[in-house]
């Protein structure tokens, strides 16, 4: 389950132009390991400007927060720093509810995600095969369209 | 003749089977496969329904950016199943096909082979109906081009009008039309005797343009999208202008697509010569169009297959969703075009070899993160090489058939 923040994407935005989403995945327990919790998240990254000499951008991914929710009054030791987030409890969907944020420590390794991008020394080599390629194929049909038309 | 109609009803029956099949299909997809079948429209479309029927406006669901008409007609996807909006497309494509049977009789085309085109290109053809039970609303489009030109041909303006004011509402691709209707409405005659200068040609046939019947036309046609434009500006507001209409005129798309022009614009998106090269992207397809429009005026389907086939491949987005809007055509100029069985098909061969080769490179780029996109503009270049030989292919092996081209004479 999970709350997007605002809830409308504009997925066709380049990177530099998209705004900054907040997403919330609410947690399942992990049937494997007591006092586990996972969640996972399918990632697609955005159109990124085009770079002048690395195929790709990297786009580095910090941890993400982990944020508890002391509900039902439980007062854990756990529960000692609010955190600024206003995102309902689930099951509770109407209801406010306070989140707090854990002192917990991330795994040092660093995520790092590859975006292939254009280059920008193909801009001018492409921009001329492209508008030659375009005029000569509407040549070819302007031909064609004098040739068999009907013009009288 | 017996045995024509009965072909012809196989033939529908089959194409309803089909896209029933593959509606059945698609559920089962939907709820047992992580890829989904069914078109991330279609969800927008089903919540954007459920909006209205709480009173809200679709404009509410983000990417909603279709005529609220859409989702008026969607909502019993609330109220009764969610695989309404699919039935009813799949209905509006089997109704497509019957106008375009319809509209082949009308010129003089016998049983048999009317209904064996419009089976071939359209009924049993995958495309459509893949399109139609994936949620996507193109049949509705097709269905009201087609009845445009049905009734254009069959000479009630009125009722052609109204199905073009409709048509332009729900996708503005079909005011490109608006040219060759208007030179086609005004009729065949042609001033006197004398050679004409290609200048004095164009005078006359601009300038004497304005008839009783494009008059007509015009105003029912403006009257029809100025009514539905002021009714819904009441209801939804400046929201439903801004999604509905200017969304499509403004937007640019540099996501990799089919089109010829992608790489080029997603490398200059920020440069200064950003609108310049796009504003020569569109001359291409501007001269195209204003020059088939004088060429083939006569043959109305004809003309409005080239067009919307010119714009779409020299479009600067292009999606597969594009190729209904001519393959609805493709059944009402089969008859007219004498290809052997041999090059129509190596043509069509061509013209999925061109897709793959485009896919192929796209699949990696997306899904495997490589740097493919030296190779996904080349392929684009190369689908807009073999567009453009099936275009050409298919103007010159065009005849008029005999028996209509008399009817014009008389006129």
């Amino acid at each position: 389950q999970a709350v997007l923040v605002p809830n409308a994407a504009d997925v066709e935005a380049p990177e530099y132009s998209a705004t900054e989403l907040l997403v919330l995945l609410y947690m399942e327990p992990d049937p494997r390991c007591s006092r586990c919790f996972r969640a996972s998240l399918p990632m697609h990254g955005r159109y990124h400007r085009p770079a002048e000499d690395s195929e790709e951008a990297s786009v580095v991914l910090k941890s993400p927060e982990v944020l508890l929710c002391c509900c039902d009054n439980l007062l854990s030791t756990e529960c000692w720093t609010p955190a600024e987030v206003e995102a309902p409890c689930s099951g509770k969907p109407n209801s406010p509810c306070q989140w707090y944020s854990t002192m917990h420590k991330s795994v040092p390794e660093e995520l790092i995600l590859q975006v292939p991008v254009g280059l920008r020394q193909h801009s001018s080599v492409v921009c001329v095969l492209t508008l030659l390629a375009t005029g000569l194929c509407s040549s070819l049909i302007l031909a064609a369209v004098c040739k068999h038309g009907h013009f009288s | 003749a017996m045995e024509a109609t009965a072909g012809w009803r196989a033939g529908v029956v089959a194409g309803l089977l089909g896209r029933l099949g593959l509606v059945a299909y698609g559920l089962h997809q939907d709820g047992a496969m992580r890829v989904r079948y069914t078109d991330v429209d279609y969800r927008v479309f089903t919540d954007a329904a459920r909006l209205v029927t709480e009173g809200r406006s679709p404009y509410g669901r983000a990417t909603y950016r279709y005529t609220p008409l859409l989702a008026w007609l969607l909502t019993p996807n609330v109220y009764l199943a969610e695989v309404f909006g699919k039935l009813l497309f799949a209905a509006g494509d089997l109704t497509a096909a019957v106008v375009a049977y319809r509209a082949l009789r009308l010129r003089g085309v016998a049983a048999g082979r009317a209904g064996g085109c419009c089976a071939a290109a359209w009924l049993l053809n995958p495309l459509p109906a893949a399109v139609s039970s994936r949620g996507n609303a193109e049949a509705l489009v097709a269905l009201l081009v087609l009845a445009t030109l049905y009734w254009v041909e069959a000479g009630s303006v009125g009722k052609a009008a109204l199905c073009y004011g409709l048509a332009v509402h729900l996708k503005i691709y079909p005011l490109t039309y608006a040219l060759p209707i208007a030179l086609r409405l005004r009729g065949g005659r042609d001033a006197g005797p004398g050679k004409k200068t290609f200048g004095g040609h164009l005078w006359q046939l601009f300038v004497k343009m304005l008839n009783r019947d494009v008059l007509l036309f015009g105003a029912v046609a403006g009257s029809v999208l100025a009514a539905l434009t002021a009714a819904f500006y009441h209801l939804y507001g400046w929201e439903f202008l801004e999604h509905a209409y200017l969304y499509h005129l403004t937007r640019r798309d540099i996501r990799h697509n089919f089109s010829p022009y992608f790489y080029m614009l997603y490398l200059t998106a920020e440069s200064k010569w950003s609108f310049a090269l796009g504003l020569a992207a569109f001359l291409p397809q501007l001269l195209l169009l204003l020059v088939i429009s004088i060429a083939f005026h006569r043959d109305l389907a004809f003309c409005c297959f080239l067009h919307t086939a010119v714009f779409v491949s020299f479009n600067k987005v292009c999606t597969s969703q594009y190729f209904i809007w001519y393959l609805c055509l493709l059944p009402l100029i089969m008859p007219s075009i004498k290809m052997s069985w041999r090059r129509g098909v190596l043509l069509l061969f061509l013209w999925f070899i061109g897709q793959g080769l485009w896919l192929a490179p796209a699949y990696f780029l997306e899904f495997e993160g490589y740097n493919t996109f030296l190779l996904v503009w080349l392929a684009g270049l190369l689908f807009l090489f073999i567009n453009s030989l099936i275009i050409v292919q298919i103007i010159s092996h065009y005849q008029k058939e005999a028996p209509v081209a008399k009817k014009l004479k008389e006129q």
